[in-house]
């Protein structure tokens, strides 16, 4: 395969600039929300990188109240379905399993991003 | 023919323990060599876990360092990390070596300290045992362990309407076991209204839904079906092993509540054995916190899919009803030492098939399975145990 497989730096860079970067298999079909270096369902490296959907249901959810040092209980951490892949990020505290939401924003943790899912208005 | 048979057993008490790891894995390792009646130099390999030192407590290659404080130098070991998988793996890795010629008689084993006698509190030790979730796709979002289970288990109230009462039902099962085992961290009862009544960890999870922290070291003695008779201590078969795995991280899992490692392990262990869910007379699963409980016994095929909630509320998974599940305790009430857990499953199956378990005897036990599951569900180990043919 000539193109380049989408790095974590690719991701995290994209997902600050507000793009949300998947892969597609090109052997299985198979799409996945955060890069690999090959399909984690059929073990091919013919990866492409794709754009998911910022449009997306909230498959599960909690608030985590007890947090880790360095973070501030309180947050909803959440999986989001977008289009075929799944993403997990933080999430509205109101939103619920079922919910449809948006890739609206980036939280930092340490200079590493998460996406922020918000419900759509 | 057996896989392998389990010659000697033993553990801690779990809980908060002073003494330092070498200390605390030989105050496990030594009575088990002597209920097996074997000494060091009869040993042909120590298979060692232990998780979270490294990160815990600055203790890496501490395998050398067990063995030589056991004064077992001449014993080849290794450890094994697979985060709450960690000794049922290096059980698991001990009986394929035993079952294959490679080795007779293997000591398995794995201490852990998780108290703040480690020197770290809640929020550094819950981060430790964050880094168990995706360092780049989970972790920067904040994401706990309990966060972990409770993403899975608000996934199967959804798909089912199981209910945080349900849940309950599970920690008051698991304190009734506990307080009928000396050496479970908890020894007392609680009701569902207390459980109800406690603080959120991560919702649905309040603080007795999930298992504590605990200090607690156990080990197993394993040797081959033709040596199984030839110790001290009465032998027990291992008829099965199955090792499930899944992707990680949990985005990329195909469905949360199914657990599939589990299920893909538990379908190995079982046709490995030649037996099936209606078989087995008990469990001991990983029940990290409640939900996960509930999703273990459908995955291991002992109650319908959607049915393990109302199973735990209907008494069927309690000693003395149709499936008892952790009679030990489980991790909830027993305690989770993690690197000590799954070589402590394996020693409550054998004590309840020697009928050696006292108050918590699960009446008529001829065949039990264990299920330990590392991290957020992404090894899970399964074996199944019955009494020697």
């Amino acid at each position: 395969m000539t193109e380049t497989v989408l790095t974590y730096a690719d991701w995290s860079e994209a997902l600050r600039e507000g793009e949300l970067l998947g892969q597609k298999c090109a052997d299985c079909g198979n799409v996945t929300g955060v890069p690999k270096a090959a399909c984690p369902e059929c073990g091919s490296r013919e990866l492409s990188t794709t754009n998911l959907p910022e449009k997306g249901t909230v498959y599960t959810e909690t608030t985590v109240a007890v947090a880790p040092e360095g973070f501030e209980g309180g947050y909803k951490v959440g999986i989001v379905q977008v289009g075929e892949a799944r993403v997990l990020g933080r999430l509205d505290s109101e939103a619920d399993i079922g919910d449809e939401v948006v890739f609206a924003d980036v939280f930092e943790h340490d200079g590493e991003p998460a996406p922020v899912f918000e419900i759509r208005q | 023919m057996a896989r392998a048979t389990v010659v000697g057993v033993d553990m801690t008490k779990f809980g908060v323990h002073d003494s330092k790891l070498p200390e605390l894995f030989a105050d496990a390792a030594f009575p088990a060599l002597d209920d097996a009646g074997v000494t060091q130099d009869e040993l042909d390999a120590f298979y060692f876990g232990n998780a979270m030192s490294g990160l815990a407590e600055n203790e890496t290659h501490l395998a050398p360092k067990v063995a030589t404080h056991m004064g077992m130098t001449d014993v080849p070991f290794q450890r094994f990390e697979d985060a709450c998988a960690t000794s049922a793996n290096a059980f698991k890795n001990a009986v394929q070596a035993v079952d294959a010629g490679i080795h007779d008689t293997v000591l398995v084993g794995g201490v852990e300290r998780c108290t703040p006698k480690t020197g770290m509190d809640t929020p550094e030790m819950t981060r430790v045992f964050a880094s168990a979730s995706h360092r780049q796709y989970e972790q920067p979002s904040g994401l706990t362990f309990p966060g972990v289970f409770a993403l899975l288990t608000k996934r199967h109230m959804h798909e089912y309407g199981t209910t945080e009462e349900q849940l309950a039902e599970v920690a008051v099962k698991n304190h009734y076991h506990g307080s009928l085992n000396p050496r479970a961290h908890f020894g007392k009862e609680t009701t569902v209204e207390d459980v109800l009544d406690g603080p959120i960890v991560a919702d649905p999870f309040r603080l007795m839904d999930c298992c504590p922290f605990s200090d607690g070291a156990s080990a197993v003695v394993v040797t081959n079906d033709e040596l199984g008779d030839s110790f001290d201590g009465e032998g027990v078969d291992v008829t099965g092993v199955g090792h499930g795995v899944d992707a990680v991280p949990l985005s990329d899992k195909a469905s949360l509540p199914e657990t599939r490692a589990a299920r893909d392990g538990a379908k190995e262990a079982y046709e490995d054995a030649g037996v099936t869910p209606s078989d087995i007379d008990f469990a001991e699963v990983h029940d990290c916190f409640t939900g996960a409980e509930v999703m273990a016994t459908e995955a291991l095929g002992l109650i319908e899919d959607g049915e393990g909630g109302p199973a735990a509320e209907e008494g069927r998974t309690r000693l003395g009803g149709e499936i008892p599940v952790n009679p030990s305790g489980g991790l909830k009430a027993k305690g989770h030492p993690i690197g000590a857990t799954g070589t402590a499953q394996i020693t409550e199956l054998t004590e309840q098939l020697r009928g050696d378990a006292r108050e918590r005897q699960v009446e008529d036990a001829r065949a039990g399975v264990a299920h330990n599951l590392g991290g957020d569900s992404g090894t899970t180990v399964v074996t199944v145990m019955e009494e020697r043919a």
